[in-house]
């Protein structure tokens, strides 16, 4: 199970071809589709405008801006309003839902679009000027009817677990979603996706009680056999940030790993045509439970081989997990040399270090998160655990928000990607 | 990985299969992407195959003679059948167990079949599968380097056909098995699809290799040369790290399966890793290579009594290749295989150190390859060197003539050499003394079970199967000496022994064996078979007889 996991995570790696056609086609310049761009905005007001102002500095010419903004947040409406004052591109669309989502936000701006391709962002997240041309050329070029970007977690240095946490986008974005891709069964991310509007009005948009409705939208479409092209580029990745706190990761990943259960329970996945899929997406859909067992059960098996008297092939035998989880650890040390070689970062010793040793404590971490996950769709709780963000992925230099980020940090929470 | 993006241009458009930066150096000959589709291909390789199966595997139970070290194999091979542990006498470390495991495995199923055939001589047929996919691989690394049909085709005739290679390749050697192995990693190194699991696949069969006969670590080097030369920039650093890890761990098994056991370090009354690595490690030389009479030199003049062309062509060649490596195509694409050469040819003049008479078999489809390669280089230098599409007639004419005279001498000093090799190859009947003196001792010998003989290795399981008690009954000669388990249960020495198998082999160490010389000195020979120093003799111990 680890060495399956291992095999689909270095995909991108196996031969030059692939790693090359991993990668956008560079665009022929022509831009026949237009875009309406979603920016569900809850408590953002901080980082909502420098996202606007970015999103704006696009090099495509034809998209239109649709900041969903909830009734009951008017620091936010504000900064909104003021940016659609600006610039006739940005309108503002207000989400009167009671109890409010990201899902439910995103289906009352659907109506709303009136671009040919609908792509979704986060409030803070950093666009690059030409991703829409990419894009735009994607759809185009392959006939896709969703086209996945790259999500990249970039503030490695801040703690042991941002380190993993970068990690595991890296090897997500630039690797696995490949795979599903090709294979026709993805779970899509929560930004930086496009969706052919038509297709997405077909699909009745987002299922509003979906704890991750991005993943959700994903296997619905790829189960009634929508294409879906993922392209990753260093330079195009849309950049984030990992959760503030242990907590604050802890509480995404339950989330995550409770939206995965949810959606395996809907069985959408089951109308996919090969017993191939079928079992791929059973088993991705599951990978969070698989991994927080495999993670504790390797030290234990260790230590039986090592502590118990048993035969030595029994005791080899044992051992087999542990091998393939080393193989994965080495290939996690090459790949985050790899992320700074493209990301330009300076990956220092220490962070090597803190990779392996973190190890352990991350497995521990993903472990308590399938737990706590099981329990709460036992429980029937699904409401949203919001995550909070600190903005550590932008620059000290970009001075728009810096100053801003810091005193409200801790009262300004959003929903996250999952991955 | 380019992170670098082209601008957005107006020109260059279309849906396209991206295509890959080349990494082919200008020149170099492209082998065809499938070989397993290329009739040429596998005509060549298919009938040399049959060729090289027909000279090795003709008379294979016959000769060479049969030797100590096939039947230590085999026999430990036979404890691992029979579920006896990885030896029938306790397992020392001597080498890593996987060669004789393996072995196991490939005898398994004829042995179910007829378990007298668990013998040395007959067994010998498994190498030819052995022998066969080796040769294969040679060509097909051949081709994956880059070498034209011919030359390829050249490398796997030499492999297979010296008489150098045709001797030992017919032996149960574990080194036979390791150079599979090291055949394989270089071939899934230089895959041509240049995929991370071949790579992957190429560090497994790499530390298969080692632990099938561990002096394959020096090779190491070379074939991670060939993995790195044969990756992609872009994928590089997963690739190699894949390889190195693949061998890493699956090397490591060998130290886990001794702590384990409990025998990773030495400690009182058990064997241990360690003891038996420094074992392998202070065994003492037998002098320098070169300095006449020493016993390193008696076993470089063993090897070009067989054949002087193919060890010391191929060293040559290497040789050649190095010192080219500026101008060459052939031989940066060789690297591989000529810095293989290389090092096992520097290992071999340390100025005392230990060299086997096997060592040399490691080195073997290197050499071909090398030699292969040379010839390659040379016949495109007589052909092709600064020759311009104006070039006269005349002298195109002149590079053939002088192509075909260079062929024809080769022939004329080869062929009849090779083939007499293996005329005597296929003919000669060494081992008839040793079928005697087994069928004697299996039918002439009232009470085997009852009866304690001291045999060497190659032997053994013959009596075996007669009926002699394994392992105390019917004794390798020399633990009567070094085993302390077998020691004990002689506690009057040599009288506790009936007989002695005096083979060559028995009467040439038994001046170190206390026990093997008493018994030796107090016995008469019953039968002798074979003259001369190699023949064999049973002698009965002179107390026989019932005192036991």
């Amino acid at each position: 199970m680890a060495a399956f996991t291992l095999w689909w995570q270095m995909h991108a790696w196996r031969t030059p071809e692939v790693l090359a056609s991993t990668r956008f086609s560079s665009p022929d310049g022509g831009e026949h589709l237009s875009f309406s761009l979603l920016l569900p905005a809850r408590h953002e007001q901080a980082v909502l405008d420098h996202t606007i102002q970015r999103l704006l500095e696009s090099s495509h010419t034809d998209f239109e801006i649709i900041v969903i903004v909830g009734h009951d947040d008017p620091g936010t409406t504000a900064v909104a309003e003021a940016a659609a004052a600006r610039d006739p591109r940005v309108r503002v669309v207000v989400d009167t839902h009671a109890k409010k989502n990201k899902p439910k936000a995103m289906n009352t701006a659907l109506p709303h679009c009136r671009g040919d391709v609908v792509g979704v962002f986060d409030a803070e997240d950093q666009v690059h000027p030409e991703l829409l041309a990419h894009v735009d050329h994607a759809f185009r070029s392959t006939g896709a009817d969703v086209v996945q970007g790259g999500v990249q977690l970039i503030n490695f240095h801040s703690s042991w677990y941002s380190l993993r946490n970068c990690l595991e986008y890296f090897f997500w974005f630039r690797s696995r979603l490949h795979l599903h891709a090709q294979k026709g069964f993805i779970p899509l991310g929560g930004n930086t996706v496009f969706v052919r509007t038509g297709v997405l009005r077909e699909a009745d948009g987002w299922d509003p009680d979906c704890l991750a409705e991005d993943c959700d939208l994903g296997v619905r479409l790829s189960s009634v056999g929508k294409r879906v092209v993922v392209a990753y580029d260093s330079d195009m990745v849309t950049r984030e940030e990992t959760p503030g706190s242990l907590m604050s990761l802890l509480r995404q990943r339950t989330r995550w790993n409770q939206g995965f259960l949810q959606v395996y329970r809907k069985k959408d996945w089951k109308q996919l045509p090969t017993l191939g899929q079928r079992m791929l997406a059973r088993y991705t859909l599951m990978t969070p439970f698989l991994q927080a067992f495999t993670g504790l059960i390797i030290p234990l098996n260790v230590a039986v081989a090592l502590f118990l008297d048993v035969p030595v092939s029994v005791a080899f035998l044992t051992f087999l997990p542990a091998v393939t989880a080393l193989v994965t650890f080495v290939f996690e040390v090459v790949g985050l040399h790899d992320f700074g070689k493209q990301y330009g970062l300076r990956v220092r010793f220490v962070h090597y270090l803190k990779l392996i040793v973190g190890g352990p404590f991350y497995q521990v971490l993903l472990a308590g998160a399938a737990v706590r996950a099981v329990w709460r769709e036992q429980r029937g709780r699904n409401d949203w655990e919001l995550t909070t963000h600190v903005g550590a992925h932008i620059d000290a230099t970009d001075g728009t928000r810096d100053a801003t980020a810091a005193p409200d940090a801790s009262d300004r929470t959003r929903e996250d990607v999952p991955a | 990985m380019t992170s670098t993006l082209p601008a957005v241009t107006g020109s260059e458009a279309t849906a396209r299969p991206r295509p890959v930066p080349a990494t082919v150096p200008a020149g170099r000959i492209q082998p065809p992407s499938r070989l397993r589709s290329s009739r040429p291909d596998l005509l060549l390789c298919g009938v040399l195959l049959v060729v090289v199966l027909v000279v090795q595997g003709w008379n294979i139970a016959d000769y060479p003679t049969l030797s100590d070290d096939e039947g230590t194999y085999l026999a430990q091979a036979w404890a691992v059948q029979e579920g006896r542990g990885l030896a029938h006498y306790t397992y020392w470390y001597d080498h890593p167990p996987l060669g004789w495991i393996q072995l196991a495995a490939l005898t398994w199923i004829p042995a179910m079949i007829s378990p007298e055939s668990m013998t040395v001589g007959t067994m010998r047929v498994v190498m030819l599968l052995i022998s066969a996919v080796s040769a294969v691989l040679v060509y097909l690394l051949g081709r994956r380097l880059a070498l034209p049909r011919w030359a390829a085709g050249l490398g796997m005739a030499i492999f297979g056909l010296s008489p150098l290679s045709v001797v030992l390749q017919r032996e149960i050697f574990l080194d036979n098995l390791a150079v599979m192995w090291t055949l394989l990693a270089f071939t899934l190194a230089a895959s041509p699809s240049r995929h991370l699991w071949h790579h992957f696949g190429a560090g497994m069969a790499a530390a298969t290799a080692v632990l099938t006969k561990e002096t394959m670590l020096v090779v190491l080097p070379a074939l991670f040369i060939t993995a790195w030369r044969h990756s992609h920039k872009d994928t590089r650093k997963f690739a190699l790290t894949g390889a190195v890890t693949a061998c890493a761990l699956i090397g490591f098994s060998y130290p886990l399966f001794a702590l384990l056991k409990g025998e990773l370090l030495p400690g009182s009354g058990h064997v241990s890793l360690w003891d038996g690595i420094a074992y392998q490690m202070t065994r003492p030389g037998s002098g320098f290579i070169l300095e006449e009479g020493s016993g390193s030199w008696g076993v470089l003049q063993s090897w070009l009594y067989y054949d002087r062309i193919l060890p010391l062509g191929g060293l040559a060649g290497a040789l050649l290749l190095l010192a080219t490596w500026r101008w060459s195509v052939t031989a940066r694409a060789l690297a591989g295989p000529a810095l293989t050469v290389a090092v096992l040819a520097a290992l071999a003049l340390r100025p005392d150190g230990y060299l086997p008479a096997m060592y040399i078999i490691q080195a073997l489809p290197f050499l071909a390859l090398v030699l292969a390669g040379g010839t390659a280089s040379v016949a495109h230098a007589v052909l092709r060197r600064r020759r311009s599409a104006a070039e006269r007639r005349a002298l195109t004419r002149a590079r053939y003539v002088l192509a075909g005279v260079l062929a024809l001498a080769a022939c004329l000093y080869v062929v009849p050499r090779w083939y007499d090799g293996a005329r005597i190859a296929v003919t000669t009947e060494a081992n008839a003394p040793y079928q005697a003196a087994s069928r004697w001792m299996a039918t002439e010998v009232a009470d085997p079970a009852d009866t304690r003989v001291l045999v060497d290795d190659a032997m053994w399981l013959d009596l075996v199967h007669a009926g002699y008690r394994p392992g105390l009954g019917v004794i390798w000669f020399y633990k009567a000496d070094l085993d302390p388990e077998v020691t004990e249960s002689l506690p009057r020495g040599w009288r506790d022994i009936d007989y002695v198998v005096a083979s060559p082999t028995v009467r040439r160490d038994a001046k170190d064996l206390p026990n093997v010389r008493d018994a030796i000195a107090h016995s008469e020979p019953v039968a002798v078979f074979g003259e001369g120093e190699d023949r064999v003799e049973i002698r009965r111990v002179a107390t026989a007889g019932g005192s036991r």
